[in-house]
């Protein structure tokens, strides 16, 4: 057995956004400049090894597991960005949930450069299970949203392992560059159910349908910055990896194989655009509608792949897949740019809307052992109290703001917080343990205190991802309103955002997208176009009433922008590559 | 020379930029004034320097070649044309603004901004009383109103004091420059459309149109429909112009180039796709122009939106979808439209009997005179449709006068309805005796509207049912019915100049004051333009013939 040389350059940016993730825990109360230089010199050295030649490694035969290339470093790139941005959101965080973000952007860079099966399918767990901590806020709504993402996800890549299993059984070899041959003559069934089942649980990351239905609820209830990841690095995560199973696992093979996963992409697509589009109608709700939203965008970003199942359409799959994946990159940065906004003119905290906090503070209080996860690491790493400093504890002042101080990951020091404060935290807690043994059932979407007390906690809520409207929650679409005058920049990004993601100049990234997908579903699937196009129609009717409500609102909202820095850096990206858009197109363009 | 395209609409994007930018100052709209004039002589100018043949200019930047877009624009006699009466109306639509001839007319009450039943207002649907003495209805209205107004105003101010107390004095008192950076970038986009030399941007031109245009509607028009209104407008403009996409890629697709001109030249798209192309692009483009049946979109935006965005939405909006069906659907698929021609033709005919029809029992002028564009837009589509050659120039000729004979008829139910407080034919009456010029220019532009010769209208109608008739059999039924429906024009536009200028003077049209100084000057050009085009119909119908078709 010979010793493989390991092309250590193409590994780097890798070896950096692991790196950071690593110091995170052992740099106390640097570990955020840890975790951030870590990620930033990653994606340096992505965009580094991408504009260079590219470069592969970890060799068997003629195949590489791990490959630099163009595609790969532009989604490395990315993701090392986003998480970036994300870390910038996140405001002051105990030392794991850095490392945990930085983990979770090591995966994703793994997954750019994967090229076999079991590479790819590691890369995304990596990617995924620092999340099922990650989405957790203390108490029961974020338990609840960690425990529907953690079964949802375990599903899916049991589903995905299966596939790939079959695959490896049909095709002999769990190298991308092998499929091709090795499919060619495997048994029919065996290769259309082992691709079924792989793209399908692999679509649950991008929340394409039928495996959809964790977003809404679980990116609503996550920390809003959390939600943005979720949103943004984890769904390209998704659309990375069954872009690349298709592009590089089937488009030079036989026609069978291609045909079952256009078939297979096909059903996922309308599904998604239909139920994604349907449902967004009737969100009254910023995140939820952004959610469903975005399934019906997974649903445009996997057309193009579906072409696949034409013999037309076969002749231009490498057109079809890069217009898949530029569509996806252009969606993301799209949807980060929405979700950086809405972080940034969330009122209160960073990361939920304002009166669930005393929800969720006494829930911390009460069952603080049961605090999923994040209490074991943090004492074993970083003991030091942090002061209780969230970003504006001196602006809020209210119940619900202190009370988000204590359940965050830091232990606080009451005796900071204003004395009135502390006496509505006692308040607010007193009245948690009136109705902390509430029915389970009342799991629904946040509600205010004050509604909660009055009601006896008992109300059964529907647990359907908060589409039920309860008069002073947090983050309805109407909240927004007027949200120019209050906090323009924040403001002008989201509609340039929501514009974006409706398609329309002059967003033009969004433009671009569709465009690309467009042109692909054009010259092989008419029908499927015409599918796109009506979602698209669909969509203008919660989008425009979304952007309106921001930019021609009437209201005075109260939300106050913040991470201004954050939040020029996402709009700025956006009006970049609506300008120039070969940013983007150069480095999703597959050359075959 | 070339950059002079970019600067036809590079202008007055600058223009919208600034008014929105200095949007707190009044001289705002003079910023949008000029840079809208200045665009004017960009587009002007371009016939120096021509080239004898095919385009007059073209310009090529690379932009995003895997996805076949360039910035390529390129303009010539079809183009060109269109893009000069673009420029024009955004040009007048901006001077209007920046006089504030609605509100300073002499003597006409000045129109507030109504009350709505969110703003504390009287429900905007309830008629204001017929029968009263007008100036005191209406002045009690606008006080009542006014003082609502100001009432929220504090209240807001009390709340976020500084820069919404101006911004609602500005409202109350004076069009907001938004507005006028709003007109000039459908401007903008508009021309985009009309010079666009390569079909994605194309495409992206005709997208950016919608939202402005969208909130034009939304932000200023009609409280009673304008969310209704715009909402439709943008759902169906945007099903039409995804149609069109898909239309456009199939034949970028079959060509290999999305160059305009370049698959014009080689004679459009292969024969097996050329009907499902024009197709596509056809139900796309018939969205917008608007052809019957669907044109439902088209009364209520014309009737919500404010008097300058109607005149936009008619002299420019319209134009980009028969421009388009002439030229881009006619041009990129010629074959699949000789084999679609005759259901084409018959949907024009039926639309504009149907508009005929309708416009004789509409009760309201603004609603009346959009809905007779359904039936202008039935002769452009169905000269088209009959393909001679007389056909296609007539197409273009009618579509040009319709581009300056309704934004006049606009301006005017605008400031009919202004002054009167009211639009319904029923409360009208007498305005020959109460605002003599007034009636006269409403008059003109009837009878240009309803084609009388001598004036802009005739020739696009009179050789529409020429081109008909002269390809013969079922087209000849065709014609009869086009003949028809410009009789059903003459009849409601003389229903609508009875009920409006003629008869004793009712109480709505008492005391109105008559044409004032800012409105004769921006209307000068409109007639002007009329009577040319009447009576000297030749050069364009000669640059249309050197264009590239």
């Amino acid at each position: 057995m010979r010793a493989q040389s390991i092309d250590h350059l193409a590994l780097l940016p890798l070896y950096l956004a692991a790196a950071g993730a690593v110091l995170a825990l052992f740099a106390g109360r640097a570990a955020k400049a840890a975790t951030g230089i870590g990620l930033a010199a990653s994606a340096a050295a992505a965009v580094w090894v991408g504009l260079g030649p590219d470069r592969a490694t970890f060799a068997v035969d003629e195949w590489h597991s791990y490959v630099a290339d163009d595609a790969a470093m532009g989604a490395a790139a990315l993701f090392a960005a986003l998480a970036l941005l994300v870390a910038g959101l996140s405001g002051r965080q105990a030392g794991e949930y850095w490392f945990l973000l930085a983990a979770s952007a090591a995966g994703g860079i793994a997954l750019a450069g994967a090229r076999d099966l079991v590479t790819l399918i590691v890369a995304v767990e990596t990617l995924t299970l620092p999340l099922y901590v990650l989405v957790a806020k203390p108490g029961r709504e974020g338990a609840e949203a960690g425990v529907t993402f953690l079964i949802a996800s375990v599903t899916s890549s049991a589903t995905a392992l299966m596939g790939a299993a079959l695959l490896y059984a049909a095709g002999g070899t769990v190298h991308l560059g092998g499929l091709p041959a090795g499919l060619d003559g495997a048994p029919a069934g065996l290769t259309a159910a082992g691709l079924a089942l792989l793209l399908g649980g692999l679509a649950f990351k991008l929340a394409a349908a039928p495996l959809h239905a964790w977003a809404p609820l679980v990116l609503e209830r996550a920390p809003l910055p959390v939600a943005a990841y979720l949103a943004s690095a984890s769904k390209l995560g998704g659309a990375v990896a069954v872009i690349w199973i298709v592009h590089f696992g089937l488009t030079d093979g036989a026609a069978g194989p291609q045909r079952s996963a256009g078939i297979v992409l096909a059903v996922l697509s309308v599904a998604s655009i239909a139920v994604g589009n349907l449902a967004a109608l009737v969100q009254r709700r910023t995140v939820p509608l952004l959610a469903w939203s975005g399934v019906a965008h997974a649903g445009y970003a996997l057309a193009p792949l579906a072409v696949l199942m034409t013999a037309a359409g076969r002749t231009d799959a490498t057109a079809a897949a890069s217009a898949a994946f530029a569509y996806a990159v252009f969606f993301v940065l799209l949807e980060a740019g929405a979700f950086t906004a809405l972080t940034a003119v969330r009122p209160g905290d960073a990361d939920a809307g304002g009166d669930d906090g005393t929800l969720r503070m006494q829930s911390g209080q009460a069952t603080g052992a049961v605090r999923p996860g994040v209490t074991e690491v943090h004492s074993a790493s970083d003991a030091a109290p942090l002061k209780a400093g969230m970003p504006d504890a001196e602006a809020s002042g209210t119940g619900a703001d202190v009370s988000i101080r204590t359940s965050g990951f830091a232990d606080t020091d009451y005796r900071e917080g204003p004395s009135r404060a502390v006496v509505e935290v006692s308040a607010a807690s007193a009245a948690e343990r009136r109705t902390s043994r509430a029915p389970l059932e009342s799991g629904g979407p946040p509600r205010s205190d004050l509604s909660r007390t009055a009601t006896g906690g008992g109300v059964h809520v529907p647990r359907d991802g908060g589409t039920i409207q309860v008069p002073g929650e947090g983050g309805r679409i109407a909240e927004l309103s007027g949200l120019r005058k209050s906090a323009p920049l924040p403001a002008s990004v989201l509609v340039l955002a929501v514009v974006g993601l409706a398609g329309l100049p002059p967003a033009l990234a969004g433009t671009f997208a569709k465009v690309a997908v467009l042109e692909v579903l054009a010259s092989s699937a008419v029908w499927l176009a015409v599918v796109v196009a009506a979602g698209a129609v669909v969509g203008l009717a919660y989008y425009l009433p979304l952007a309106r409500t921001v930019l021609l609102g009437r209201a005075a909202a109260t939300g106050k922008g913040r991470f201004a820095l954050e939040v020029t850096l996402v709009g700025l990206a956006l009006a970049a590559v609506s300008l120039a858009p070969r940013l983007v197109l150069e480095f999703t363009t597959f050359t075959q | 020379m070339n950059w002079l395209l970019v600067a036809a609409v590079a202008l007055p994007s600058l223009g919208a930029a600034l008014a929105w930018a200095y949007r707190g100052e009044r001289q705002a709209h003079w910023l949008g004034v000029a840079s809208a004039g200045a665009g004017l002589v960009a587009v002007a100018v371009l016939p120096f320097g021509r080239e004898a043949s095919g385009w007059w200019h073209r310009l090529d930047l690379a932009w995003a070649p895997s996805i076949h877009l360039d910035f390529a624009l390129a303009v010539d006699g079809v183009s060109w044309p269109l893009a000069l009466l673009t420029a024009l109306l955004g040009l007048l639509c901006c001077v209007y603004n920046a006089l504030g001839a609605e509100r300073s007319s002499a003597s006409a009450p000045l129109q507030v901004p109504a009350a709505t039943v969110a703003t504390g207002g009287p429900f905007p649907k309830a008629d204001r009383a017929v029968g009263v003495p007008a100036e005191t209805t209406i002045a009690a209205a606008s006080a009542s109103g006014g003082t609502r107004q100001a009432g929220v105003g504090s209240v807001r101010t009390g709340r976020t004091a500084g820069a919404e107390a101006g911004e609602a004095t500005a409202e109350a008192g004076r069009v907001s420059p938004v507005l006028t950076s709003l007109l000039l970038a459908v401007q903008a986009a508009s021309t985009l459309v009309f010079l666009a030399d390569n079909l994605v941007l194309f495409f992206i031109a005709f997208e950016a149109v919608l939202l402005p245009m969208w909130a034009i509607i939304h932000r200023y028009g009609d409280p009673a429909a304008r969310r209704h209104a715009a909402g439709k407008f943008a759902l169906f403009t945007v099903a039409g112009s995804l149609l069109m996409a898909t239309g456009l890629f199939i034949a970028v697709a079959d060509t290999g180039t999305a160059g305009l001109g370049a698959i014009i030249t080689a004679g459009g798209v292969g024969e097996p796709v050329s009907l499902l192309v024009f197709a596509l692009l056809a139900l796309g483009f018939a969205v917008k122009a608007p052809l019957w049946p669907l044109h439902s979109w088209l009364p209520d935006a014309h009737t919500a939106a404010p008097t300058v965005g109607s005149v936009l939405l008619a002299g420019v909006l319209l134009k980009l979808g028969t421009y388009g069906l002439i030229r881009v659907a006619g041009g990129l698929a010629p074959d699949g439209a000789a084999e679609a021609a005759p259901v084409l033709g018959a949907l024009a005919a039926l639309g504009i009997l149907v508009a005929g029809l309708v416009c004789l029992s509409l009760p309201e002028l603004k609603r009346l005179i959009a809905y007779s564009s359904v039936g202008h837009m039935g002769f452009v589509v169905l000269a088209f449709a009959a393909g001679t050659e007389a056909g296609v120039r007539a197409a273009l000729f009618g579509n040009l006068a319709h581009g300056l004979v309704t934004p006049l008829l606009f301006f005017l139910a605008g400031a009919i309805k202004a002054r009167a407080g009211t639009g319904r034919l029923s409360s009208l009456g007498g305005l020959r005796l109460a605002a003599p010029r007034l009636a006269g220019l409403l008059g003109f532009a009837a009878l240009a509207s309803l084609g009388l010769p001598g004036l802009a209208g005739f020739w696009g109608e009179a050789f529409t049912v020429y081109a008909a008739a002269e390809r013969g059999g079922a087209w000849l039924a065709l014609a009869a019915v086009a003949a028809f429906g410009a009789f059903l024009a003459a009849a409601y536009l003389l229903r609508m100049l009875r009920r409006v200028s003629h008869g004793p003077v009712a109480p709505a049209a008492a005391g109105i004051g008559d044409v004032s100084a800012a409105e004769a000057a921006v209307w000068t050009p409109l007639v002007a333009g009329t009577l040319l085009l009447g009576l000297v119909p030749g050069p364009l119908l000669a640059l249309f013939a050197e264009g590239l078709l």
